[in-house]
Order: structure tokens, then C-alpha cells, then sequence
């Protein structure tokens, strides 16, 4: 089975091929051709991954580009990692497809949208099999363009527009890291092959400094992609795209995908502390950062999507902090989890036809399938007992005591409790309260089959950890999953515990007045609503500088260039006016004759001379 | 006359066949034929790249004229003779003239008779640049494209033609004028016309003032015609006032005679001497790079966008030449080839879209998908091919062209990386502007879509762009030769 393993990336691609070349003819029928493709891929993906159990790694190579001496591959590389995200990958994909067949049931451009999800779902199951740093690259470039056309799905809306465009840019700038990073380290080692750069790192071949250097480039093009600080602004955004799109591409799996490079470069990463401290530091403060911006949002998928911002700041910090283990667990139990809130929402959505949070006020509860998978999910991110998340969280924070990284272990500690009040915040203002009695409109099945699928897997995936660790640690060393002691184990569980409480008393006893919050606290509200005022201080010097520079060029071109061009052609127009006295208005083909003239006289001239 | 002669003189049966047509004959007509002609040198172009393909190796050459001095024996033969990189511009120049025709057929209403005429002379032109050997027949060839541009311009251009066919005639007179001194000074120090034995003569000569010299000359002559920032402002001109159908020819494959003149005469001819440029070259390729990008960010108008866009691209080649290796050599002729076609499937969506809603400036349009998705769907396509998306010839250019530069000129290489950045801002600003959003502008209303033989030129350069990005070994196989030969001659 294995080695048909680059048969799983072409699926989708035939499915994006065969919608987007055929317009509207198959419209009807888009949506469940598109989800059978995906489905073969899902079975394909199972049969390698039952493979890997045996040959934990396989590699298939073809000549792609040469350059010189260098020979540069594409081609598919399995191993555990590997395998785990092309799990990941095609499984929510294929949920994504199914719960789709109901969400965009009656748009008249689904044919479009499957083909959209297939080119992503191609592009993404590429980047997770590839055998060097630019195949990498090439797909990783192709997921933001999935990305991009998904967010400007619903083109007719100019904000989806500009979230789109936005989306493209900011990752761009990240990939503009990631871009120097591997030319770098192809120039310090002559090849881009995953293995052949961590021979390198272990046998010293980089030059001082470089290791660093390139480990942080790299990690620039993950801060892009995974929505990390200072690079998040984008993914909040990105919600104008189709919530199901949110679950598949801006939850469980592109966004991801800047957790997995860091993940599979580790070896990179792990040669240099800075490296790793940088990793850590970032994630650590987008994860605090966004969770307290996720406090105060109103619209129902931007809580959620700050939240992912805050996860996977999580997973950043476990991977800075030596928690390989931990990081792509928690990546895993988030994908389950995360992709689960988000249909969820998306039936919200369809059925109560708003999102904003404080015009649903409870109505979510007549909707009980979505409400119970729902709150599932918001346990398991809050990191309640046994759920999965509370199994990840717990591996996440042993990992950063392990490592002494007791600041940063405090800071994940907050954040965790600031995860259980903004979250169940949103479950309560949605599923609980006095809105509206009429039953709003239902919910197709094949939204809740997902959504069900799901909720299964974030209530017991957890369990799996060890297994989950084994797996990893088939091939890599470095994969230690960490255990936390008790007491560290107890204050975990309290403070989720804590924040559920504490959002109970507020959301839905009201024994603290909200409005009352916002005057007293005006200030820290006002900046939190704003998301600290990060898109507008970009506005006011990149966006601003970027045009004034522009227009400086402007004003060049204007009076500098064409004062030179108005030069030359007066001085020309000059010459024709003295050497022709015959001219009558032409001057253009006199030109022409004079200049060839020119030419066949210099040329005489030397031939005949022969010295010039 | 041997096969190459044959292909380079092939235009002249369309020329013909145009001519022989009677003055009064129906547009529809003209057109039928130009097109009969136009494939002819396109079938030929094919049949010399399978010989090619088999042998390796082909040329053609006889005695043109000699003259002796005191001393010596002064050389000028008639020498063709393929290699890997020219072949791949033949092949872009009989392709984009072919569609250029096709894309035509709603655009020139006036004389088209005369129109085809000059047309092919432009491209008989074209080949033979691209079939030289040797620098004075290049030169001749050279002279020969700079004619029927200059009335394509002057006669079917748009609004301001007139001025803008003047300017181009000036700037590129001078830079001819330029080229033709520089080969002189050549010819009479080597006493040979030919790439090959200049090359001979250049690595056994010490004055390395005086090839240094020569290289500017060279490098300004071409420079007016890649062009280099601040020689071109002619060039924005003819993208926005001469028809599309002649800017795909114009940005297709005449602006790539500046990249192939300063590859073929700087490293081709001077591979010891030519490195020691890498500074100056990297310092106009930024310039270029970020100048157009920069000037591409605020404008109103599609077309120059589109034309800052090339400045802009350019600017790649020059940082790719001045890596002075085989990943950057690889790149700029990879860019050369790339944006030919970019450039040509843009400014062929371009025509479409001035045919119908008669303009292309970005605030009087909005919307296109609503009428028009196929149209927006290319547009959208060119925009990514063209701000360097993986899995497209761009990609594969800026990559290796970067690749290149980092090797010894790492700070340059890093400047430059922001000029990607900026691709994708003008790019996608200019693009989303024109399909996204609600519908703007009366023509949109009533526009049609792409439609049936339209869908061609489009489909057809938009599988190359993407074959080139796909497979890059495509192309990158027929240029192995002659990347050694360029980099096989550089000292240390």
C-alpha cells in the first residue's frame, strides 16, 4: 500500500480538476464526487498508515529540477510524523466534505467551492509528504492559495475581499522567511532533503551561527501560517470565508501546518536554544495575547478563531520547549476538537441565520445534536477532566516543567483558565438564555453526522496518548511524551474548573453586571475589543510608509525619468531639425532613416578604415 | 539555404500570402490568412526543435564578407546556429506571435493588410536575433525589429501612439546606436564577428579596462531594451497605449532580446570579465525589482500596472545574472522565458477586456465574475503566475534566480525577497479589484464571457506556465549546454 502513498494527493487534485474545468454542469452532483475523492483518499491514507506500523519510514523520489550539478527531488516521504498529519489531514477533510453537502446545500457556486476544497485538500496532503524543504515550500504556498480562495468564497462581499487579500499578504511575509531560510541552508549544506539538512546539523556543517539563523527564518514562515504574534491579524479575518472552510483550513490543519514545520525540522531547532527560546517566547505570548482578546469578541466564529490563535501558541510553546510529544498531541486533540466547535458554530449559523453573539442569546439550545456536540468541544479545549484536552494541556505543561521553564509554565497556566472563561462565555451566551422560542430551521443530517464524529473523538482521544507517543517515538528520539506530577496535575484541573465557575456566575447567574465591567475597566476594554489596536498601528506604518514610498517613486518617475526622456527626444528632434531641412512634419520616419544611416555609415566607415 | 535559414525566413510566406490579397479584401479574410502564415514559422519553429532535440547541434554558415587590413583579416560571416536558450526564445517567439494574431482578430479594424505585413516582418525579425551567431548579423536582425514596431505602435496604438512610437524609436535608436559602437569596438579588437571566436580572442586578451568598457556599452545598449530603471519609461508607453495584441509580442518576446543580448554578449562573449559586474548588476536588479513593484502598488490603470509589473520582473533577471553561477544564470533565463508568457497571456486577457468595456482603468471596473467568471478565472490565473505562485514557470524563476544571488551576494538576495512580498500586494489589489466585488461600470453588464476560440491563446499559454512550473526540467533540460558554456568560462 505504501508505496501508492502518492496516489493520496491526487484524488482531490482530479476532484478540483474535473469541478473547475467543468463550470456549472456539475453542480448538482459536485459535492458528493468531491467527498467520494476525499473518502478514497481517507482509505488510501489508512492503508499506508496501517503500513507504517511496519516500515515506520519510505521514501520516493523523482528528478525534479536540476540545477547545475544538483539534482533537486519531488516525491513523497512517510514516516510516523508524517503519517499522523496525513491522518489528520484527510479525515477532517473528509468530515469537512461530508458536513458541507448540507451547508452549502443550495449555493449556486458549490461546484466551485468542492473544487476550492479539493485544490486545498491536494495541496495540504502534498506539504505533509514532502521529502524536502521546497516541495515543502511549493505546497505550503499552494494551501494559502486554497486558503485565499476560500476566504474570498463569497466574492460578492467586500469584506471578503479584503480578508482574502490580507490573508495572502501577511502569510506571504512569513513565507518570505521561510524562503530565505532554505536557500540559506541549501548554500550551507547542497541540499534541501530533510535528511540529508539534519545529517548536516549533526555533523556540525553549518557555519557559526547559521543554525540559528535559518531555525528562525524557518519559524517566520510558521508564525505566518500559523496566525502566531506579531503575524496573527490575518486569521481572525479569515473568518469571512465558509465556517466549514474555518474548521477544515483555520483550525485543524493549514494553520497547523506552521506547528508541523517547526515539528519536522525539529532537529534544526533542537541544535540551537535560542532557536527553541524564540519559539517558546512566541508562543507563549500569542497564547496569553489572543486568549485575552477572545474575552471580549462579540462575533461567534472570531472567539473561536482567537482561540485557535491561542492553541496554537500552545503548541508553539511545547515545541519550544523541548515537548515534541506534547505539541503534536495537542495539535491533534485541537484539530479533533477545534474542527468540531467550528461546525458546530456553522450549524448555529445556518440555522439561526447570525452570529454575533449577543443577538443569538441562548437560542443555540433548540439545536440539541449541536448544542450537546457543542459544548463537548468547549470542555475539551477548556481542558476538563479526561477529555482530550485536558490530556494534552497536562503533557504540554509537564514539558515546561521538565524544561524549567517555570515563567512560561505560569503564563500557560492563566492562559489555560482564561481558556475555560472565554469559551464557556461563548457556550453560555449561545446555548443558554431567554432568546427566541420559535424552533429555528433544522439542521440536514449530514452536518451531524460530523459533528457527532467529533464530539467522539475530543471526548476520548485523550486516552491515546501513550499509544500516540510510541508511535512517534518509532523514529524519532527526541519524542518524549513528559508527565506531570500531581500537585501539578490538580492545579491544572482547578484552574479549568475555576474559569468554568467563574463564567457560570457572570453568563448565565449574572451575579456580576457585564456592562458594569466594561465602565470600570473602560480602558483594558477598549484596548481588548480592539485587539490592542494591532491592524491600525499596522495601517498607520507599514500600510502608510509603503505608500509613501510609492509616491516618491511616483513623483520620480513623474519629473526625474521624463525630464531625462524629454531631454533625449528634444536633442534628437534637434539633430533631425538641422540635418533635414527637407522635413515636413515626419520626423519619426526621418529618424528612422537617420539613425540606420548612422549604422551603415559607422559600419563602412570601419570596414574600410579599419581602426575606429 | 539550410533548415535554420528556412525557419528564420519563413514569415516571408505570410508576408507574401498578405500581400498577394487584394486591398479591398474583408478584415475576416486578412485575418484568415495572417493566421495560415503565422503557423507556418510555428509548425517550422517545432520541426527544428525535434532535429535539435536528435542532433544536438545545429547550424549553418558561408563567407558574408572579409576585409583585409595592413595586418590582419577583418571576418563577417553569415552564421546561424542553435543552442538550448535560443531555441527556447525561437519557440516562445513563433508561439506568441501566432496567438498574438489570433488575439488580433477584434482588435485591428484599420488596414489590417498592412498591419500582418509589418507583423511578420517583425517576426522574421525576431528569429533571426534569436538564430545569430555572430554579432553584426544579430545587429542587422536587431535593426530589423526596431521598424515594424515602430509603425505597430505609431498606427494601431491607442490614445497617445503617436508620442508613444516616437519615444520608443528614440530610446531604442539610441540604444542600437549604442549596441552598434560596442560591437564595433569589439569586431575591430577580435577581428571576428562570432560569439564564439570573440570569446576565444576575449580569454586570451588582458586589457581588462577596456572589456569592462565594453560590458557597460553593452549593458546600457540592452539596457534600454529589458529595460533598466531609469531607461524605461519608453516601455511603459507602448504597454499602455500600443494595442494588446502588439504589447503580447512587445513584452513577450521583444523585451526578452535586452535579457538574451546581455547573457549572450556579456557572459557568452566575456565569462572571465563579466563576473567582476555582480555588484552592479545586483544593485539595478534591486532597483528594478522594487522601483517597479513600488510604482505597480498606486496605479490606476490595469495596463500599468501590468507594465510596472515588467519593469518589476526584470529586475529578477538582473539579480539572477549577477548571482554569476548556474542557479542564477538558470533563473533569469527561466524568468526570461517565463514572463514572456506571463506577460503575454496578461496583456491577451487585457485585449479581451479593452474589447469589450473599453477601458482598463481599475476604478471603472468591478465585479468581472458576475458576467464574466472564465475571464476572471484567467485574470486570476496570470495574477498568481505572475506574483510567483509554486506550481508556475514564475515560481520556478524567482527560485532559482534567488537561489543564485544568495550564493555571494546574500544582503542583495535579502532585499530582494521583499520584492515578493510586494508582487503579491499589486497583484492581487489590481486584480480582486477588477472581479471581486459588486458590479461596476455599464459594459460589465451586458459583457460576455470567454468564449470558444477565445478560450485558446489563453488555455494554451496558461499549460505552458504551467507545464514550465510543474516540470521544470522541461525546459531546464534543453538549456544545460549552454549554462555550462556560460559558466564553464568564469574564472575562479
Amino acid at each position: 500500500m505504501i508505496s501508492f502513498a502518492w496516489l493520496i494527493p491526487l484524488f482531490p487534485l482530479l476532484s478540483f480538476l474535473v469541478l473547475i474545468l467543468s463550470g456549472k454542469k456539475l453542480k448538482t452532483v459536485s459535492g458528493y464526487l468531491a467527498s467520494l475523492l476525499t473518502g478514497i483518499s481517507f482509505i488510501f491514507t489508512l492503508g499506508v498508515i496501517a503500513d507504517l506500523r511496519s516500515v515506520t519510514e519510505y521514501e520516493a523520489t523523482w528528478t525534479w529540477l536540476t540545477i547545475g550539478t544538483t539534482d533537486i527531488q519531488a516525491g513523497v516521504w512517510l514516516n510516523p510524523l508524517n503519517g499522523l498529519m496525513l491522518f489528520i489531514v484527510s479525515f477532517v477533510s473528509l468530515l469537512v466534505h461530508i458536513y458541507s453537502l448540507g451547508y452549502m446545500g443550495e449555493n449556486d457556486r458549490r461546484a466551485t467551492y468542492f473544487a476550492y476544497l479539493g485544490l486545498f485538500t491536494f495541496a495540504m496532503l502534498g506539504l505533509v509528504m514532502s521529502p524536502n524543504l521546497i516541495q515543502f515550500y511549493m505546497f505550503w504556498e499552494l494551501v494559502g492559495l486554497g486558503s485565499f480562495l476560500l476566504i474570498g468564497f463569497y466574492l460578492y462581499k467586500e469584506s471578503a475581499k479584503r480578508a482574502a487579500r490580507k490573508a495572502f499578504i501577511m502569510t506571504r511575509i512569513g513565507d518570505a522567511g521561510l524562503l530565505v531560510g532554505l536557500i540559506l541552508i541549501f548554500w550551507q549544506t547542497g541540499s534541501l532533503s530533510f535528511t540529508e539538512i539534519f545529517q548536516a546539523v549533526e555533523q556540525n556543517e553549518f557555519a557559526p551561527g547559521m543554525v540559528t539563523l535559518t531555525a528562525i527564518l524557518l519559524f517566520i514562515g510558521a508564525v505566518g501560517k500559523s496566525g502566531q504574534f506579531p503575524l496573527h491579524t490575518w486569521l481572525p479575518d479569515a473568518m469571512e470565508g465558509p465556517t466549514p472552510v474555518s474548521a477544515l483550513i483555520h483550525a485543524a490543519t493549514m494553520v497547523a501546518a506552521g506547528v508541523y514545520l517547526v515539528a519536522a525540522a525539529y532537529p534544526l531547532f533542537l541544535a540551537s536554544e535560542w532557536a527553541l527560546m524564540i519559539v517558546a517566547v512566541i508562543g507563549a505570548f500569542t497564547a496569553i495575547f489572543a486568549a485575552t482578546i477572545g474575552l471580549v469578541q462579540d462575533d461567534l466564529k472570531r472567539v473561536l478563531a482567537y482561540s485557535t490563535v491561542s492553541q496554537l501558541g500552545y503548541m508553539m510553546l511545547a515545541l519550544g520547549a523541548g515537548g515534541y510529544v506534547a505539541g503534536m498531541f495537542h495539535l491533534t486533540t485541537h484539530a479533533f476538537f477545534k474542527a468540531l466547535l467550528f461546525l458546530a458554530a456553522g450549524s448555529v449559523i445556518l440555522a439561526l441565520r447570525k452570529q454575533n453573539i449577543k443577538e443569538i442569546a441562548g437560542e443555540g439550545r433548540h439545536l440539541a445534536i449541536t448544542k450537546w456536540g457543542f459544548l463537548a468541544g468547549t470542555l475539551a479545549i477548556s481542558g476538563f477532566p479526561l477529555l482530550s484536552g485536558s490530556f494534552s494541556k497536562e503533557a504540554i505543561f509537564a514539558a515546561l516543567l521538565e524544561d524549567g521553564q517555570y515563567g512560561l509554565l505560569g503564563v500557560a497556566l492563566l492562559t489555560a483558565f482564561l481558556t475555560s472563561v472565554y469559551m464557556f462565555r461563548l457556550y453560555f451566551m449561545v446555548f443558554h438564555g431567554k432568546g427566541a422560542d420559535k424552533p429555528p430551521k433544522s439542521v440536514p443530517v449530514s452536518m451531524k453526522i460530523p459533528v457527532i464524529i467529533l464530539a467522539a473523538l475530543a471526548v476520548i482521544s485523550g486516552f491515546f496518548a501513550t499509544g500516540f507517543a510510541d508511535w512517534l517515538a518509532a523514529e524519532q528520539e527526541y519524542a518524549v511524551l513528559h508527565h506531570s506530577p500531581t500537585w501539578l496535575i490538580f492545579l491544572a484541573t482547578l484552574l479549568s474548573l475555576g474559569g468554568i465557575v467563574f463564567a457560570y456566575f457572570i453568563y448565565v447567574r449574572k451575579q456580576m453586571d457585564r456592562e458594569e465591567w466594561k465602565t470600570t475597566f473602560s480602558s483594558t476594554y477598549t484596548i481588548l475589543y480592539h485587539k490592542y489596536f494591532i491592524d491600525e498601528f499596522y495601517q498607520n506604518t507599514i500600510i502608510y510608509s509603503t505608500r509613501a514610498i510609492s509616491y516618491l517613486m511616483y513623483y520620480t518617475e513623474r519629473y526625474v525619468v521624463e525630464t531625462i526622456a524629454a531631454f533625449a527626444a528634444g536633442m534628437v528632434k534637434e539633430i533631425g531639425k538641422t540635418g533635414s531641412r527637407l522635413q515636413n512634419g515626419r520626423v519619426q520616419t526621418y529618424g528612422t532613416v537617420a539613425l540606420l544611416g548612422l549604422a551603415v555609415i559607422v559600419l563602412i566607415f570601419v570596414v574600410r578604415g579599419g581602426y575606429f | 539555404m539550410g533548415l535554420l535559414s528556412l525557419f528564420v525566413f519563413s514569415p516571408i510566406v505570410g508576408l507574401v500570402l498578405i500581400s498577394l490579397l487584394s486591398n479591398n479584401s474583408s478584415p475576416k479574410i486578412v485575418q484568415r490568412y495572417a493566421l495560415i502564415g503565422g503557423f507556418i514559422p510555428l509548425i517550422v519553429s517545432w520541426i527544428v526543435y525535434f532535429i535539435y532535440q536528435r542532433n544536438n547541434r545545429l547550424a549553418e554558415n558561408f563567407s558574408w564578407f572579409s576585409y583585409e587590413t595592413d595586418s590582419r583579416t577583418l571576418v563577417i560571416d553569415y552564421e546561424l546556429e542553435l543552442n538550448g536558450f535560443r531555441l527556447a526564445l525561437l519557440l516562445l517567439t513563433t508561439l506568441i506571435v501566432t496567438l498574438s494574431i489570433l488575439a488580433s482578430v477584434k482588435d485591428i479594424k484599420k488596414n489590417p493588410k498592412l498591419f500582418y505585413q509589418w507583423l511578420f516582418i517583425l517576426e522574421l525579425g525576431m528569429l533571426g536575433v534569436f538564430a545569430s551567431d555572430n554579432m553584426f548579423l544579430f545587429f542587422f536582425f536587431f535593426e530589423l525589429t526596431l521598424i515594424p514596431m515602430f509603425f505597430l505602435i505609431g498606427k494601431w496604438g491607442h490614445v497617445e501612439r503617436e508620442e508613444t512610437a516616437y519615444k520608443y524609436l528614440i530610446y531604442n535608436g539610441l540604444g542600437s546606436a549604442v549596441l552598434l559602437i560596442a560591437i564595433v569596438a569589439v569586431f575591430i579588437q577580435a577581428g571576428n564577428a562570432n560569439f564564439e571566436a570573440v570569446k576565444d580572442y576575449m580569454s586570451t586578451m588582458d586589457d581588462q579596462a577596456y572589456q569592462i568598457g565594453v560590458i557597460v556599452a553593452f549593458l546600457v545598449a540592452f539596457g534600454v531594451k529589458l529595460p533598466i530603471v531609469p531607461l524605461h519609461s519608453w516601455m511603459v508607453n507602448v504597454h499602455v497605449y500600443a494595442p494588446p495584441a502588439v504589447v503580447m509580442i512587445h513584452a513577450g518576446v521583444l523585451l526578452k532580446i535586452g535579457a538574451y543580448g546581455l547573457l549572450q554578449f556579456g557572459a557568452g562573449m566575456f565569462p572571465e570579465t563579466f563576473p567582476l559586474l555582480a555588484v552592479t548588476l545586483a544593485v539595478l536588479g534591486l532597483i528594478n525589482l522594487l522601483y517597479g513593484a513600488f510604482l505597480a502598488l498606486i496605479q490606476d490603470d490595469l495596463r500599468k500596472v501590468f507594465a510596472y509589473a515588467s519593469v518589476s520582473h526584470m529586475g529578477i533577471i538582473l539579480l539572477g545574472i549577477a548571482g554569476m553561477n548556474t542557479a542564477g544564470y538558470q533563473g533569469a533565463i527561466f524568468q526570461t522565458i517565463s514572463h514572456g508568457l506571463i506577460s503575454a497571456l496578461l496583456f491577451y486577457l487585457v485585449g479581451v477586456l479593452i474589447n469589450r468595456t473599453s477601458t482598463t482603468n481599475l476604478e471603472k471596473l468591478g465585479g468581472l465574475w458576475t458576467t464574466a467568471p472564465v475571464l476572471s478565472g484567467f485574470f486570476l490565473a496570470a495574477a498568481l503566475a505572475g506574483l510567483g505562485l509554486p506550481g508556475m514557470s514564475g515560481f520556478v524563476s524567482e527560485f532559482m534566480a534567488f537561489l543564485g544571488v544568495f550564493e555571494n551576494l546574500p544582503v542583495f538576495g535579502a532585499i530582494g525577497i521583499i520584492g515578493i512580498i510586494l508582487t503579491a500586494v499589486y497583484f492581487l489589489r489590481a486584480i480582486l479589484n477588477i472581479s471581486f466585488g459588486k458590479r461596476k461600470g455599464k459594459a460589465l453588464d451586458k459583457m460576455t464571457d470567454l468564449r470558444n476560440l477565445e478560450l485558446l491563446p489563453a488555455g494554451v499559454l496558461l499549460a505552458f506556465i504551467i507545464l514550465i512550473g510543474v516540470y521544470p526540467d522541461s525546459l531546464g533540460q534543453l538549456l544545460q549546454i549552454t549554462l555550462e558554456t556560460f559558466v564553464a568560462g568564469m574564472g575562479g
